[in-house]
């Protein structure tokens, strides 16, 4: 056997006897037989044209690209931490086995799980092909294909993300962000310059194309999905293919460079102090940074709960310096955001900007708070450190306040950093005033949800990776899955059963609140916000039951 | 609490998980200022008597006070009363040596100008001053040790208890967490120390306990703890010269058991025999001895050491529970 094979199987054997597989396999299987079920025709009109097989391919093909996005980077990304923290690359490195051979027997055993992924929705393909209004090569293999290089540059993103993260948490927390920014945030930009002629609207327009949706889109027939009119002229599949090509190769590259001993020496910094520098280079640094990482701390103070400094201490993303950094990028985002509402006021309106920014603001939410909150418990269970949390006088009540604040302070400071841009947008329109108070109390309810479900979750787990997962999945079901059902309003879902769902996400009330189209039809305030006071409720007692149980002698 | 009363008493201790007996009526106590070595082989229950002690488990039934404090009933009077480093490390990320000493101190509650001194203190008891900028992950294992000790000293706990504090570390740095134990004794603190190094732990302890099975073996100083557990003793013979040496080793031999091991080292002029003969034979050999013209220097019986009698305490346990097993096995075919 080849040293491609050794590796090969050893890595598909190892998947396929996960539990966690088999979960992520059945319900794609299941959401597939779902969109199927929902869109079976009910009359007994002959459907000539196959629009309706057309639709049920669509959706099909839109659940397999979430089900890629979400499920494909979890396991490349924590393979090589995994192997490094185990030191088990230390001995595949050490074999006759090649540096090429150990990445593409990684890489094809990732690519065997993405078969069987995609392979678990053939069924309810061929019912889409029963229906009508497809053809076998034109139609589905093309979108298998085509789905299967975007898996390849999914694997390869987290392979890569693998050769630099320390930690699975941090593996996964990276993946995803680098996944969001390969695939959905390229839209968000074209959005704001829509048919533009500058030169900086026509580059926005270019780098849409590095996202596999609008090529899926053209594929689909369906170029104006996001409601704009405007058809895509250029032929966005052989962009994105030649794109992802061009990653894949990079990247491949890149990582088997990176797949060296280098990866198990790596050193940490011995522990700078800004203290012990010069004057002058202390007093540079105070200017550069305000909140100097590097300055030797003082000590906890009396009155503040330790473990709330230690959650921001110890916390790669949460040392101050960071946390500022990231504020004040968000600041400025928001303001161009608004900058760019108050030059097309007359075709968007500022009611667009303003949902723009609240989805912009709900993703950034469900990217961090998991990767902030999901380790919060199941990371120090993993880690042995909540034992010796336990050893001392902290009382559960306190250990959850100090580690709860600490992501929400966190998270504040997220939702502050956009206050200028809603402020502009009330200047703008100051009859909007009273719907940014509502937007904003929206947004504080999706930021404890989203905090809450991802703290519960960590309490139920005794490792950061799978909790993080499982967090990452509860929130974006919560977030985006509900928004499946608010795009199917028309038909299955009758206008009741949509705003129902809608009340489960406060994004959506914030839509509602700012009359983003599509959502003024609705009422889901203030009933969203008694859902997600209650659901926060309900979260918290499960959070505190779980600590106490924790907490308590065994 | 005067040095002659217990710190550490255990009543009758037991733990059960489902069927299994982790631990099985153990009793022991501890005066103040001793280091008690805690040994015993792997799932003898020494972690499992540490957890309990350190309130982070609930026993089965029976009792244990550090300084008259109850483990399962006054919990937080406990967690002050002892210093616990399990044998996990559990750092944290991104935390420096000084910021890890001080969150602890802070849980610990101690007020922060105080907490400062404390930590610059027991990073100097530990040796570990040079090292309080750095991050806790990137120190090696012998200095997250040190880390670790200084943790656990940083409240002033009458009774610290260290789970494997020796596992892994290098020769030098177990001279180096030898000479902080035998320190923190002087001090006047009571220790409890679990280790699998032996010869380490009979350099340090005053006091052993061996258990195996659940069960408490023995327990007392090296010399009662060997006395008790081994079931030969080692005699040492020095002649004067190397002359005739193979027949007073075939004399040894002679008066001893048939199983005795005897060698003779020519070197040396040493004979040795590992024999379970009582005082009254090797009387009787030494007399054989000097009355057949061997020129005996020296007679001897060396003290036993520790790996036997740990040996000899997990076979005991070792039979006991293929006993156990071979009687239910017994009991399940009569029943059938």
């Amino acid at each position: 056997m080849s040293g491609i094979g050794v590796i090969l199987g050893r890595e598909l054997l190892a998947l396929l006897r996960s539990p966690k597989v088999l979960a992520i396999l059945l319900t794609v299987s299941l959401a597939a037989a779902f969109v199927v079920l929902l869109k079976w025709p009910t009359t007994a009109i002959v459907d000539l044209d196959g629009a309706r097989g057309r639709e049920v391919f669509r959706w099909i093909t839109y659940s397999m690209l979430a089900a890629s996005i979400l499920a494909v980077p979890v396991f490349p990304s924590t393979l090589l931490v995994r192997e490094v923290r185990r030191r088990t690359l230390e001995l595949l490195l050490n074999s006759p086995l090649s540096r090429s051979s150990i990445y593409f027997g990684k890489l094809l055993a990732m690519l065997g799980f993405v078969v069987l992924l995609l392979s678990t929705t053939v069924p309810a393909m061929a019912a889409a092909y029963l229906m009508g209004g497809l053809t076998l090569t034109g139609d589905i293999l093309r979108m298998y294909a085509f789905l299967l290089v975007v898996c390849l540059q999914l694997i390869v993103i987290g392979l890569l993300v693998g050769t630099w993260s320390r930690n699975t948490e941090s593996a996964l927390r990276w993946s995803y962000g680098v996944t969001f920014g390969l695939t959905i945030v390229p839209w968000f930009p074209d959005a704001l310059f829509p048919g533009g002629t500058s030169p900086l609207a026509k580059g926005m327009a270019l780098l849409k194309l590095i996202s596999p949706i609008p090529g899926l889109l053209q594929m689909l027939n369906q170029n104006s999905f996001s409601g704009t009119g405007l058809m895509e002229s250029r032929d966005a599949v052989m962009f994105y293919l030649a794109f992802a090509g061009l990653f894949i190769v990079v990247g491949s590259a890149v990582c088997i460079s990176r797949l060296s001993h280098a990866l198990l020496d790596r050193s940490r910094s011995q522990g700078y102090i800004t203290d012990d520098q010069e004057g002058w280079i202390q007093a540079s640094r105070r200017l550069l940074y305000i909140v100097d990482p590097q300055k030797r701390s003082k000590g906890i103070p009396w009155l503040v709960n330790p473990v709330m400094v230690k959650e921001f201490q110890c916390r790669e993303f949460g040392r101050m310096h960071w946390l500022l950094r990231l504020v004040a990028g968000c600041a400025v985002l928001s303001l161009l955001l608004t900058l760019a509402s108050a030059r097309g006021t007359e075709s968007r309106g500022v009611e667009y900007t303003g949902a723009l920014i609240i989805v912009l603001q709900v993703s950034l939410i469900v990217l961090l708070t998991p990767g902030l909150a999901a380790g919060m418990i199941a990371g120090e269970l993993e880690g042995g450190s909540w034992n010796l949390l336990r050893a001392t006088p902290l009382g559960p009540a306190r250990i959850l306040f100090g580690k709860l604040v600490s992501v929400l302070l966190t998270l504040a400071l997220l939702l502050c950093a956009t206050l200028p841009g809603y402020a502009v947008i009330m200047l703008i329109k100051p009859i909007l005033q009273p719907q940014v108070v509502q937007v904003l109390g929206c947004l504080v309810a999706s930021a404890i949800l989203a905090m809450l479900i991802s703290a519960a979750v960590s309490s139920l787990f005794r490792s950061t990776a799978i909790a993080t997962t499982v967090a990452y999945g509860v929130l974006i079901g919560l977030f985006g899955g509900t928004m499946l059902v608010w795009v199917n309003r028309d038909a299955p879902f009758g206008h009741a059963m949509v705003e129902n769902t809608l009340r489960l996400n406060p994004m959506a009330a914030a839509l509602n609140a700012m009359q983003a189209q599509g959502f003024t039809s609705y009422n889901l305030l203030p009933s969203a916000w008694y859902v997600a006071a209650v659901s926060s409720a309900l979260l918290l007692v499960l959070l505190f039951v779980q600590t106490l149980r924790l907490t308590r002698p065994d | 609490m005067a040095s002659d009363q217990p710190v550490v008493e255990i009543s009758e201790l037991s733990k059960h998980y489902g069927e299994f007996v982790a631990l099985d009526k153990l009793s022991l106590s501890l005066n103040r200022g001793s280091i008690l070595g805690f040994i015993g082989p792997n799932g003898a229950g020494k972690t499992t008597t540490i957890r309990i002690l350190v309130g982070l488990s609930r026993p089965t039934s029976g009792t244990a006070k550090i300084a008259g404090a109850d483990c399962v009933r006054e919990l937080s009077k406990v967690r002050r009363l002892v210093g616990y480093m399990p044998d996990k490390f559990g750092s944290y990320d991104n935390m420096r040596v000084r910021e890890y000493l001080d969150f602890f101190g802070a849980a610990f509650g101690i007020p922060r100008r105080e907490r400062q001194k404390r930590v610059s203190e027991v990073l100097d008891l530990t040796n570990a001053v040079w090292m309080q900028d750095r991050y806790v992950e990137s120190l090696s294992h012998g200095m997250q040790q040190r880390v670790g000790i200084a943790r656990t000293l940083l409240h002033r706990p009458e009774v610290l208890i260290l789970d494997e504090p020796a596992n892994g570390l290098d020769p030098e740095a177990r001279i180096e967490m030898r000479t902080i134990l035998l320190r923190l004794a002087a001090e006047g603190r009571t220790l409890i120390v679990t280790s699998h190094i032996l010869p380490e732990l009979s350099r340090i302890c005053d006091q052993v306990a061996i258990v195996a099975g659940g069960k408490l073996r023995a327990m007392g100083t090296l010399q009662e703890v060997t006395r008790t557990l081994s079931q030969r003793r080692t005699v040492e013979i020095q002649l004067l010269s190397g002359e005739g040496m193979q027949a007073a080793a075939a004399r040894v031999r002679k008066s001893l058991e048939a199983d005795a091991e005897v060698t003779a080292s020519e070197a040396e002029t040493i004979i040795r025999a590992r024999t379970s003969a009582g005082d009254d034979t090797l009387g009787e050999l030494l007399r054989a001895m000097v009355l057949a013209g061997d020129r005996v220097g020296q007679f001897r019986e060396v003290a036993g050491d520790l790996e036997e009698a740990f040996v000899t305490a997990a076979r005991e346990a070792e039979a006991e529970r293929h006993a156990a097993g071979a009687a239910q096995a017994g009991s399940r075919e009569v029943s059938k």
